[in-house]
C-alpha cells in the first residue's frame, strides 16, 4: 500500500472513560483498498477506537483527517453520511424489527407521492431490496419478512455484515466480523472483504481470531492497554509473534 | 385472541344483566373509550420505544384544570361557546405538551430513567391540579356538556375526533419511518442511534405527544363533565398502561400494537362497566384489570421465540 494516499487517519487521539484511559496517543493511518488489522487483548481499546472513528464517541483529544480533511462526528450520523460504515460487536441490529428494516435502518425508502412526504414507507421494496443488497456483496438470508430475533447468531452476524458493506462508500470498520460464526461461514465473510477492499474501500479489521487476522489483512497494528505498540506489514509477524506482541510477552522474553 | 376475550366478556355480562347492551350502556361505555384510549395511544408510541410514561393520568386531570381556567373567564366575558371550547382545547393540548417536554428533559437531559422522571411529573402535576382548583371541580359549562350529546348516529362529536386521532396513530405507528424509528429505539437504542436516527429528537417527540394526547383527554373529559375536576384522570395512567400490556406490548421496548391496545382498552372497559351493571362492589374492578394484566403478562413471557 505504499505509496497511496492515506483515506483515513486518526492523529495523537485520546480518549477516557471517567479514570479509565482507553486510548493514549493514538496514531492509525487507512489507505483505500487496505485490509488494515486491529488487534489486542481485551481492554486494549480496540473497540473505543473504533466508536472514536465511526463518530459514537468524541475523542477527548486529537484529531481525524478523511481523505485529507480534518473531521469533527458529533454523531454517526455524520460519519455514516460521509460513506463511513461500521459493524459493532453485537450491538447493531434492532431484534424485533425484520431483516429489510434493519437493513435500511436510518435510510427508510418512503412511498412516492404524498403519502412519502407523509412518512410512509415502500415496505415491500424496502424488504425485497434488502435481500438484494445482501445477496449483492455475498450474503444470502431468505425471508426477509422474519426478524432478526428469529435468526441464529451466525445469521445474524451475516446480516450485520452484509448491511455494513451494503451502504459502505469508504471506509469499513469491522469489530469482531467473524464472532459467532462457523468455519465454513467465517470463510465467507472473509471473502465479502476481501470483494469490499477490491471495490477500493479502506477496511479495518478487529478481531481475536488471529490466523483470520493474519489471513485477510495487509497490515497489522496491535494496541497494549490504549496505546499503539506495533504498526507493520502483515508480512513481519507470524501467529507467534503477533501473540507475543499482543500479550507484551514478546518484549521481556531475552 | 384478545378479540375472543372481548366477545366472551361481553357475552357474559350480557347475560348476567341485558341492560349492558342498552344504547344507553353502550354510549357510556363509549364515552369511557374515549376518556382513556388517547392516554393508551400516547402510552403506546412510548412503550415502543422502550419507555414509560407514569405522567398521563395526571396531566389530565392538571390539564383539564388549566383549561377550565381559561374557558371559564372566557365564558365570564360571554365568549361564543365554539370559541371558548376551541380555546380549551388549544390550552389543554398545549398545557399537555409542556407536561411532555419537561419529561422528555428530565429523561434526555438531567438522565432520569423514564419512570421516575415521569412518576416525579405524575406527582407534581397531581398535586398543582388539585392546589390551583382547591380540591374542587372548576367552571361550569353546561353547555359543552350538549356538544358530546348531540350525536351522528351513535357517536358524539368529540368521540368522532378521537376515533380520527386513533386512525392517524395506528397509521402512523405501523406505516411510517416514524413509526419505525419508534421501535428501532426500543428494540436497540444503540443500533439506533448507530444507524444515525436521532434518538434524544426522537424520545422528545415521543413524551411530548403522550402529554398532548394526555391534555386532550382533559378536554374530552372537561366536556363529559362540564367542569375541570382535579382528580378527573386518577389512575388512569395505570389503566392506560394495562390496556397497552394486554395489547400485548413489552414493557421493554420494541414491541407494541395499535390494534391490541385498542382491544385492551375495549376490555378494561367492559369489565369495569359491567361489573357496575352487575351490581357488583365497584372496587373489584381494579382486582379484575390487576388479574387480567398478569394473564396477559403472563401469555407474553410464554409466547415462544420471543426473548428480550
Amino acid at each position: 500500500m505504499a505509496g497511496q494516499a492515506v483515506l483515513y487517519e486518526a492523529v495523537n487521539v485520546s480518549k477516557s472513560y471517567g479514570s479509565v484511559e482507553a486510548l493514549i496517543d493514538v496514531n492509525v493511518q487507512l489507505h483505500a483498498g487496505e485490509v488494515l488489522g486491529l488487534v489486542g487483548d481485551n481492554g486494549a481499546g480496540k473497540s473505543t477506537l473504533v466508536k472514536v472513528l465511526s463518530g459514537v464517541h468524541p475523542p477527548d483529544s486529537g484529531k481525524l483527517f478523511l481523505e485529507g480533511r480534518e473531521r469533527r462526528w458529533s454523531s454517526p450520523h455524520d460519519a455514516l453520511a460521509e460513506g463511513i460504515e461500521t459493524l459493532y460487536q453485537d450491538t447493531g441490529l434492532a431484534p424485533h424489527l425484520t431483516i429489510g428494516a434493519n437493513v435500511f435502518l436510518g435510510r427508510e425508502l418512503l412511498r412516492p407521492g404524498l403519502l412519502g412526504r407523509l412518512g410512509f414507507m415502500a415496505q415491500r421494496e424496502m424488504e425485497r431490496a434488502a435481500l438484494h443488497e445482501l445477496a449483492q456483496v455475498g450474503v444470502e438470508v431468505k425471508g426477509s419478512r422474519k426478524t432478526v430475533s428469529d435468526l441464529s447468531g451466525g445469521q445474524r452476524q451475516a446480516v450485520a455484515i452484509g448491511r455494513a458493506v451494503a451502504w459502505a462508500r469508504k471506509v469499513l470498520l469491522l469489530d469482531e466480523p467473524t464472532n459467532h460464526l462457523g468455519a465454513r461461514q467465517a470463510l465467507e465473510v472473509l471473502n465479502v472483504i476481501r470483494a469490499a477492499r477490491d471495490r477500493g474501500l479502506g477496511v479495518i479489521f478487529i478481531s481475536h481470531t488471529l490466523p483470520h487476522v493474519l489471513q485477510i489483512c495487509d497490515r497489522i497494528v496491535v494496541l497494549r492497554l490504549g496505546r499503539v505498540v506495533r504498526d507493520a506489514s502483515t508480512s513481519e509477524f507470524d501467529a507467534e509473534s503477533l501473540l507475543g506482541t499482543i500479550t507484551g510477552l514478546l518484549e521481556k522474553s531475552p | 385472541m384478545l378479540l375472543v376475550a372481548l366477545g366472551a366478556l361481553v357475552a357474559y355480562f350480557a347475560a348476567r344483566a341485558p341492560v349492558f347492551l342498552s344504547s344507553q350502556e353502550l354510549a357510556n361505555i363509549l364515552a369511557d373509550f374515549c376518556s382513556l384510549i388517547l392516554l393508551g395511544v400516547g402510552e403506546t408510541f412510548v412503550i415502543a420505544s422502550g419507555g414509560i410514561d407514569l405522567s398521563v393520568g395526571s396531566a389530565t386531570s392538571f390539564s383539564g384544570v388549566i383549561g377550565a381556567f381559561a374557558m371559564k373567564a372566557l365564558l365570564d366575558g360571554h365568549q361564543n361557546e365554539a370559541v371558548v371550547l376551541a380555546v380549551g382545547v388549544a390550552v389543554c393540548a398545549g398545557v399537555g405538551l409542556g407536561i411532555g417536554l419537561v419529561n422528555a428533559a428530565l429523561i434526555n437531559w438531567a438522565r432520569l430513567v423514564p419512570f421516575v422522571a415521569t412518576l416525579a411529573m405524575l406527582g407534581a402535576a397531581a398535586g398543582m391540579a388539585i392546589v390551583l382548583s382547591n380540591g374542587e371541580p372548576v367552571g361550569l359549562d353546561p353547555r359543552a356538556i350538549s356538544y358530546t350529546t348531540a350525536k351522528l348516529g351513535p357517536f358524539s362529536y368529540p368521540s368522532l375526533v378521537v376515533i380520527a386521532v386513533v386512525a392517524v396513530a395506528w397509521l402512523t405507528l405501523h406505516f411510517t419511518r416514524y413509526g419505525r424509528y419508534t421501535f428501532a429505539i426500543g428494540s436497540n437504542e444503540f443500533a439506533a442511534r448507530a444507524a444515525g436516527i436521532n434518538v434524544r429528537r426522537h424520545v422528545v417527540s415521543v413524551y411530548a405527544l403522550s402529554g398532548v394526547l394526555a391534555g386532550l383527554t382533559g378536554m374530552f373529559v372537561y366536556m363529559r363533565l362540564g367542569s375541570g375536576a382535579p382528580t378527573a384522570g386518577l389512575n388512569d395512567e395505570l389503566q392506560a398502561i394495562a390496556a397497552v400490556v394486554i395489547g400485548g406490548a413489552s414493557l421493554y421496548g420494541g414491541v407494541a400494537r395499535m390494534s391490541g391496545t385498542v382491544l385492551g382498552t375495549l376490555i378494561i372497559n367492559t369489565v369495569t362497566s359491567g361489573l357496575i351493571i352487575s351490581n357488583i362492589q365497584a372496587n373489584w374492578d381494579q382486582v379484575a384489570v390487576a388479574l387480567l394484566i398478569g394473564l396477559a403478562a403472563t401469555m407474553q413471557a410464554l409466547r415462544p421465540g420471543r426473548r428480550r
